[in-house]
């Protein structure tokens, strides 16, 4: 705007303008990202009014995925409050929650919750609790993914996993969109591009092929080709974690970890940055090499396909054009694939070779899928899919590589008991007898539901992770059902431990029945305690679940770190077991 | 509870009488008093507002003062009774707040804010914000009569830089 037709200025553009910082910034607060960003679309002054640290700084909290203090902290290793705040909508709100997978039968519950400008995921071992009961805990987890902010507020993804030689490893790779109400939240193979920025400099570009290019998505391919392509990329993209102490520390614990938590920063741009070669290297340095990703005719012969990827002759999908491409990568592709550790190739290429004998003879959408880039990486996808469910819990397909969103809903009124509790079988909580001095721990989600008549209130409670050693019952069944405008007049058959009785409800537990898959229920008795506990007795057996409320962030805070499975397993576990496939101690033999 | 009045003096020379518990809501009236800056039978001027403006700053704070005093007197007060204060209180900012044009809202927000009346500037803030809460940029400039002097091409730049805000 020229100052000198200031008088034929409209008043309202004027009137935002005339308004000082701190008001404007009190108004921020009443409205969102979005509407702030549509705000600076209406003429040039409001958009430079708008792009100010204090109003992003407002607007950080008001996505309020994250306490002010941990803003403040989080700004320091980033361009600005706007970025921040990019980083806050796009990943942090819509994956912090809780993800889960119906194998291994005892529970797979991955906890995203935020980290240092990053989230993490991390799975809840199935476990025993010390006799001090699950706040004393130690509760053992392992890293199963992050998420990096960079210093734009872009997206920088890593799946954690272990290698042959049982080094833990970082898998580094992309983020392919996030969508505000994802669901599913998938591990995929992505073909990418790359674009020599000009003739002279050795800088390339990866263009990501979005789903536009891709005549193929990889979601449509058999699964015995996604298993092979993911299993590809993982067993060649790992970088071995350096043994720091910084290495754990995936989130802060206290104040002083700031430093040890940089220090881990730096490690993982420039990882992402320069795959391999990174310790060597400045995060200023220009790149390259294009790292972390596999080269498609390498991988061609991998599969087992001959020893190239067919040319324009054998299929006029592919055009001269990208053939050309092809050839002229080859070279430094190969190159950064022998980087890496040779045993971890062969193991993968022999398992390879026995599944690729039924996809050699449909290797066509395979070509299709691949024909599109130069090389392919990993990437990570969140989706909002078609998803049924039952009691609350997700009918999970599975040969996808995907974690499924659980739906915890918080407590309100007249519905105090939703969400996430945390127990074991035993009264009076936190004691237990010598000869037995751990406790399987129990995770349960919360909810209600109208019965299938309409004439009564349910709240169910759905087991999600349970610390035995053989699952007796399924994954996602409910521990108990009661009916909650039906009070029970049985009396607590124990002593009462200095706990004062509110509520008791009617209902069912969950018992031996017919088979694995449907679990008989037998009468019992929910009661809920004036300090807020749980128990929900049996009437014949007079057996005690007793469940409190958890912070999850908190437990896995105080946790205790331990190692993760290999790359694609570690993500989703797709073998059925009834068994602890996660436990250390059986890793370890 | 004394009712010992206070005269303000607007820019433009008016003069008001107002209870000194209801300009206490103002946080520099409030420093003046404190200070003992305010002479009985003198008029605080106030530079930078006009009579209009103060007289619905005026309003404001009548309005207000007399809630004030209830919370004390009825902390027993049922909540259902508390429930029905707090709307009828909502309706009367709503009406206030509707009853001014967008040009007189934005003196008051400026008045409020110079005369530090955080309830009454969170007031404002909200409803010029709900002007422009989950409206296109098209919307928006209606309202708030904004001439667009954005090229298409610009205009399409910073889309794309904001795309993660609206996706």
């Amino acid at each position: 705007m020229k100052t000198d037709d200031l008088p034929l200025e409209p008043f309202g553009a004027c009137l935002l303008l005339s308004l000082p910082e701190d008001v404007i910034a009190v108004i921020a607060r009443f409205v969102s990202p979005r509407d702030v960003c549509n705000l600076s679309l209406c003429c040039k002054s409001l958009c430079d009014l708008l792009d100010s640290e204090r109003i992003w700084l407002v607007q950080c909290e008001v996505v309020k995925v994250l306490p002010l203090t941990e803003i403040v902290q989080w700004r320091i290793e980033i361009s600005s409050y706007k970025s921040l705040c990019r980083f806050l909508v796009d990943v942090v709100k819509p994956l912090v929650g809780i993800w889960v997978h119906q194998n291994p039968e005892l529970g797979n519950v991955v906890y995203v919750m935020p980290g240092f400008l990053s989230i993490v995921g991390c799975r809840i071992i199935p476990q025993e609790v010390g006799p001090l009961g699950i706040q004393e805990a130690q509760v053992m987890w392992s890293p199963v993914f992050e998420i990096v902010c960079g210093l734009d507020g872009s997206a920088m993804f890593f799946l954690h996993g272990k290698d042959v030689n049982h080094c833990c490893c970082l898998h580094p790779g992309f983020v392919m969109g996030i969508e505000k109400s994802c669901n599913a939240l998938l591990l995929e193979v992505e073909p990418r591009q790359e674009k020599q920025l000009c003739s002279e400099s050795s800088d390339i570009e990866t263009v990501l092929l979005g789903e536009k290019e891709v005549q193929f998505p990889f979601c449509k391919l058999p699964f015995s080709h996604r298993r092979n392509l993911l299993n590809i990329v993982t067993s060649t993209n790992g970088i071995p974690l350096p043994d720091l102490s910084s290495s754990e520390r995936l989130f802060p614990r206290s104040k002083e970890d700031e430093a040890v938590l940089l220090e881990r920063r730096t490690m993982l741009l420039k990882m992402h940055k320069f795959g391999g070669d990174w310790n060597h290297m400045n995060l200023e340095d220009e790149c390259t090499n294009i790292p972390n990703q596999v080269d498609i005719n390498k991988l061609w012969r991998h599969l087992g396909f001959g020893s190239d990827l067919p040319n324009t002759d054998s299929g006029n999908q592919i055009q001269g054009t990208q053939k050309k491409s092809f050839s002229r990568y080859f070279t430094s592709g190969i190159k950064h694939i022998l980087g890496r550790s040779s045993s971890s190739k062969n193991s993968s290429s022999s398992s390879m070779n026995k599944s690729s004998s039924r996809s050699e003879t449909r290797p066509w959408n395979l070509q299709r899928f691949l024909t599109v880039g130069d090389s392919i990486g990993l990437s990570l996808k969140a989706s909002n899919i078609k998803l049924s469910s039952y009691q609350g819990w997700p009918n999970i397909d599975e040969t996808r590589f995907a974690l499924y969103k659980l739906q915890i809903k918080n407590p309100v009124a007249n519905q105090e008991y939703s969400g996430l509790w945390g127990g074991t079988f035993g009264w009076p909580p936190g004691k237990c007898s010598e000869d037995k001095p751990g406790k399987a721990l129990f995770l349960l989600m919360l909810s209600y539901k109208e019965s299938e008549d309409g004439s009564e209130r349910l709240l169910i409670g759905t087991k999600i992770l349970e610390g035995t050693h053989y699952g007796m019952h399924p994954n996602g069944s409910a521990m108990f059902v009661v009916k909650i405008d039906s009070p029970s007049f049985e009396v607590f058959p124990f002593d009462t431990n200095g706990e004062e009785f509110e509520h008791s409800y009617a209902g069912e537990g969950t018992s031996k029945g017919y088979g694995f898959r449907y679990p008989g229920y037998k009468p019992g008795t929910l009661y809920v305690t004036s300090k807020g506990l749980l128990m929900f007795v049996w009437k014949a057996t007079k057996v005690v679940l007793t469940l409190q409320r958890l912070d999850l962030g908190e437990l896995l805070r105080k946790g205790m770190c331990v190692s993760p499975l290999p790359p694609c397993l570690n993500f989703v576990y797709l073998t059925k077991s009834h068994t602890n496939v996660f436990a250390p101690e059986r890793r370890r033999s | 509870m004394s009712s010992n009045m206070i005269m303000l003096k607007s820019s433009d020379g008016a003069s008001f009488e107002i209870e000194e518990a209801a300009a206490r809501k103002s946080k520099i009236i409030a420093n003046m008093i404190e200070v003992e800056c305010v002479d009985e039978d003198k008029a605080i001027p106030l530079q930078n507002v006009t009579g209009n403006i103060l007289a619905l700053v005026i309003e404001y704070c009548n309005k207000h003062i007399v809630d004030d005093d209830d919370d004390v007197a009825t902390e027993e007060a049922s909540e259902e009774e508390e429930e029905a204060k707090k709307k009828k209180v909502d309706d009367w900012e709503a009406e206030f707040m509707n009853s001014m044009s967008l040009e007189t809202m934005f003196e008051l927000l400026l008045a409020a804010n110079y005369l530090n009346i955080k309830s009454l500037i969170d007031l404002v803030c909200q409803t010029i914000a709900n002007n422009i809460k989950d409206k296109t940029p098209e919307e928006v400039r209606k309202i708030f009569s904004i001439e667009n002097d954005f090229t298409p091409e610009e205009e399409e730049e910073i889309r794309k830089e904001n795309a993660w805000a609206f996706g």
